[in-house]
């Protein structure tokens, strides 16, 4: 215990120290941008290639590419990254302009690593690889909706939405037969449950959610992008959304503790309803396996809308890579509809391919064919550089707003504000 | 006894000593070398490591640096002192400013009391007992924080916490401990004080074990009273170190940052951001390099000067 203590420490401190390092050096060296980023066209390229995946995938990732090696003969050396090093490993490889071949980026990430430049653009590639067509996949991760004019810098892998979990057994002893499916009726319900006594609460809204919000707006058929790309709250549709966010604080169906845990809340009871991703649902079947067929999941509930959230991640190829051809089989490899389901079996991570989703959704698992349902009703967040901050600071207002009484117009309008001038920055 | 070396010049008093003088030039040049010699490591790695960095973080600060300016060092731009306006004009940052100018007003005088009190009790016994309560007061000082952090996060948890069970059952409402933005500052502000006073127990103590015994016994003979010589003499005897203290837990408070960093992340609602926490979100979460290393050079000079001032303070005391 006490040495893996150490080490998770140790590995803290290394983290901080690689990354004033890379500051450091970013500010004395001239990084060796672009070298050598010719594919020979002769020859089969057998790498090795270097992949870095997300999360604790390393050994499963190996599995899974082992039938590519043998085809292929391409080998591939796999770093797996730990979430929570994931910004920091990224700035560093781009500062040092050395990076991996293939590598997975967060859709959230996304756009600050496309717009650094980090990836190689694979718009004059991507025709050899029918596979790897926009169509094979959601709207959502289509390339053009990535925000990149033009350019293909990374190619749909993995997907994760936000769907409405729910206690069925407390919703019925509450009175409600079926889970709620208008805003509307998520209020009523989230208030009725609230009723139920001290201490319990109809829905947990987590104060660091930084996209609900924006799926709020979403679904009252707004955007918090303008027509010209740039960031754009103040709008009657984020209004909307503000209200509906702070209406559950208002009546006191939200808990406003800033420490509140989202799976014992559920699995007590105590916040019986909550939008969150599949991986709570292992979460849960984790914690409280005797708890199984006492709760399910639903679509989000509709405003104007469904619209949810696009999580998941992309893959891309890192801007000096000389393997491009070799990487761009790999991708494909792993976006087949065969290697797809299979990812999920082992990982538990949905496909991003359609016939893949589409495959799993009939196997008769009901939260599975939610998940399904829902991507196709899902955005990813905004392709702004810059977005993790504004997200951020959009969630601080509101929760300022929310739980401590901060003034509503005030704190919202030094929000619109600060939007503007991060974009700026960017 | 000193009065003869300072008279007579030792070569001419003790003729043995004047060999080494034979060979006096080279000597002299040699410990001209040495000296630095012995020096450079340290002076070396204080260049590489501290001095080097804040060159770089100063000549930073003057540019737009980001994840677009690693990539491609053509994007970087000389934009002056846009990024230290900018600093200015962010209330986040004076936010920051003031959350940690309101942690050093509460933590230091509290480490400093808790830690000295601590020590002077611990120091009225040399039995096994008091040499184990010495062991267990370091505990937390040799703890690793990330352990500390979780602990303390589980006491104060809002849905399962002990201290909010224990408060329930003397019949005490809930209390918000890291929920509220007022009282979170001092819960996280308390696990950083226990923390920090393992270390200062033990300077301290090393200190009384260096008052000799014969100051408390002459007093205690002209008739002092236990307080009167904590007062007049084991206190003011322990100045130096009080002062060592001071100084190290100030500069500590400046750069907090370890426990909203793992306890908090610096919420509910930036209340326990500290200004160390604020400069490493913008450089290293948001990679605004250039906008960071203007906030933690304004923190260099903040510290420098903060320094400087005690420093002044305790040479007049000296005089």
């Amino acid at each position: 215990m006490k040495r893996v203590l150490v080490r998770s420490v140790a590995a803290v401190a290394a983290t901080v120290l690689v990354g004033v390092l890379a500051a450091c050096s970013s500010g004395s060296s001239t990084a060796p941008a672009t070298q050598g980023a010719t594919t020979g066209a002769t020859g089969a390229d057998t790498g090795p290639l270097k992949v870095w995946v997300m999360g604790d995938v390393g050994p499963a990732f190996q599995k899974a590419t082992a039938d590519f090696t043998t085809q292929t003969g391409i080998g591939i050396q796999v770093d797996a990254i730990p979430w929570e090093n994931v910004n920091d490993k990224l700035t560093t490889a781009v500062a040092s302009g050395q990076g991996p071949d293939v590598v997975q980026v967060g859709l959230s990430l996304l756009p600050t690593f496309a717009a650094a430049g980090a990836l190689k653009d694979l718009s004059s590639v991507i025709g050899n690889y029918p596979g790897l067509a926009p169509a094979n996949f959601p709207d959502a991760v289509d390339p053009k909706n990535l925000g990149s004019d033009g350019k293909v810098l990374s190619l749909p892998w993995i997907s994760d939405t936000r769907v409405l979990f729910y206690r069925s057994d407390i919703l019925t002893a509450a009175g409600f037969s079926t889970p709620p499916t208008t805003w509307d009726q998520m209020e009523q319900v989230a208030k009725a449950l609230k009723a139920r006594g001290d201490g319990q609460y109809g829905y947990y809204i987590p104060l660091w959610d930084n996209t609900l919000p924006v799926q709020y707006a979403w679904q009252a058929g707004g955007d918090v992008v303008g027509a010209d790309g740039k960031v754009n709250f103040d709008t009657p549709e984020f209004a909307a959304a503000v209200d509906h966010y702070l209406s559950f604080f208002a009546d006191g169906s939200a808990p406003t503790a800033s420490d509140w845990d989202q799976t014992q809340g559920f699995v007590s009871g105590a916040t019986p309803m909550v939008v969150s991703g599949p991986y709570l649902a292992k979460a849960i079947s984790q914690a409280a396996p005797e708890l199984a067929g006492k709760w399910s999941v639903a679509l989000s509930p509709k405003d104007k809308n469904g619209t949810s959230l696009f999580a998941g991640s992309n893959l891309g190829v890192w801007k000096t890579s000389t393997h491009v051809d070799a990487a761009m089989q790999l991708i494909d490899y792993l976006d087949k509809p065969a290697t797809q389901t299979a990812w999920y079996k082992a990982q538990g991570e949905l496909p991003t391919n359609l016939k893949a989703l589409d495959e799993l959704s009939k196997t008769g698992d009901a939260a599975l064919a939610v998940y399904a349902k829902q991507l196709t009703e899902a955005r990813t967040v905004p392709m702004v550089p810059g977005w993790d901050l504004i997200a951020n600071e959009m969630a601080t207002a509101l929760t300022a707003i929310g739980t401590t009484g901060a003034d509503r117009g005030t704190t919202l309008k030094a929000f619109y504000a600060k939007a503007a001038q991060i974009s700026s920055n960017y | 006894m000193t009065s003869t070396s300072t008279v007579a010049p030792p070569g001419a008093a003790f003729p043995r000593v004047r060999r080494p003088r034979r060979s006096g030039p080279a000597n002299r040049r040699h410990g001209s070398v040495v000296p630095y010699a012995f020096v450079a490591p340290a002076f070396l790695l204080l260049l590489a490591f501290g001095v080097l960095p804040i060159l770089v973080a100063a000549v930073v600060s003057t540019t737009n640096m980001n994840i677009s300016g690693l990539a491609d060092s053509s994007n970087i731009r000389f934009i002056g002192a846009a990024n230290y306006t900018r600093l200015v004009h962010d209330p986040e940052f004076w936010h920051a400013l003031s959350n940690t100018g309101l942690f050093a007003v509460v933590g230091v005088p509290s480490i400093l009391a808790a830690s000295l009190a601590v020590a002077l009790l611990l120091h009225r016994s040399d039995s096994r007992f008091a040499r184990a309560l010495r062991a267990f007061y370091f505990m937390p000082a040799i703890t690793a924080i990330v352990a500390v952090a979780l602990v303390w996060g589980y006491l104060y948890n809002s849905q399962f916490g002990l201290f909010n069970y224990l408060l329930s059952v003397v019949g005490i409402s809930p209390v918000p401990w890291l929920s509220s933005p007022t009282v979170a500052k001092f819960s996280v502000a308390l696990v950083a004080i226990w923390r920090a006073t393992g270390l200062n127990i033990i300077i301290f103590l090393a200190a009384l074990q260096g008052i000799p015994k014969e100051y408390l016994e002459a007093a205690a003979i002209d008739g002092a009273n236990e307080r009167q010589r904590t007062l007049r003499i084991t206190i003011p005897l322990l100045r130096f170190a009080i002062f060592f203290v001071t100084i190290t837990t100030v500069i500590n408070w400046l750069q907090f940052f370890d426990e909203p960093y793992v306890l908090t992340q610096g919420g509910p609602v930036g209340a326990t951001t500290s200004i160390s926490l604020y400069i490493f979100q913008q450089g290293f979460r948001y990679n605004q390099f250039g906008f960071a290393s203007a906030g933690s050079l304004v923190l260099f000079v903040i510290i420098a000067v903060v320094t400087l001032v005690q420093l002044r303070l305790r040479r007049r005391d000296v005089d």
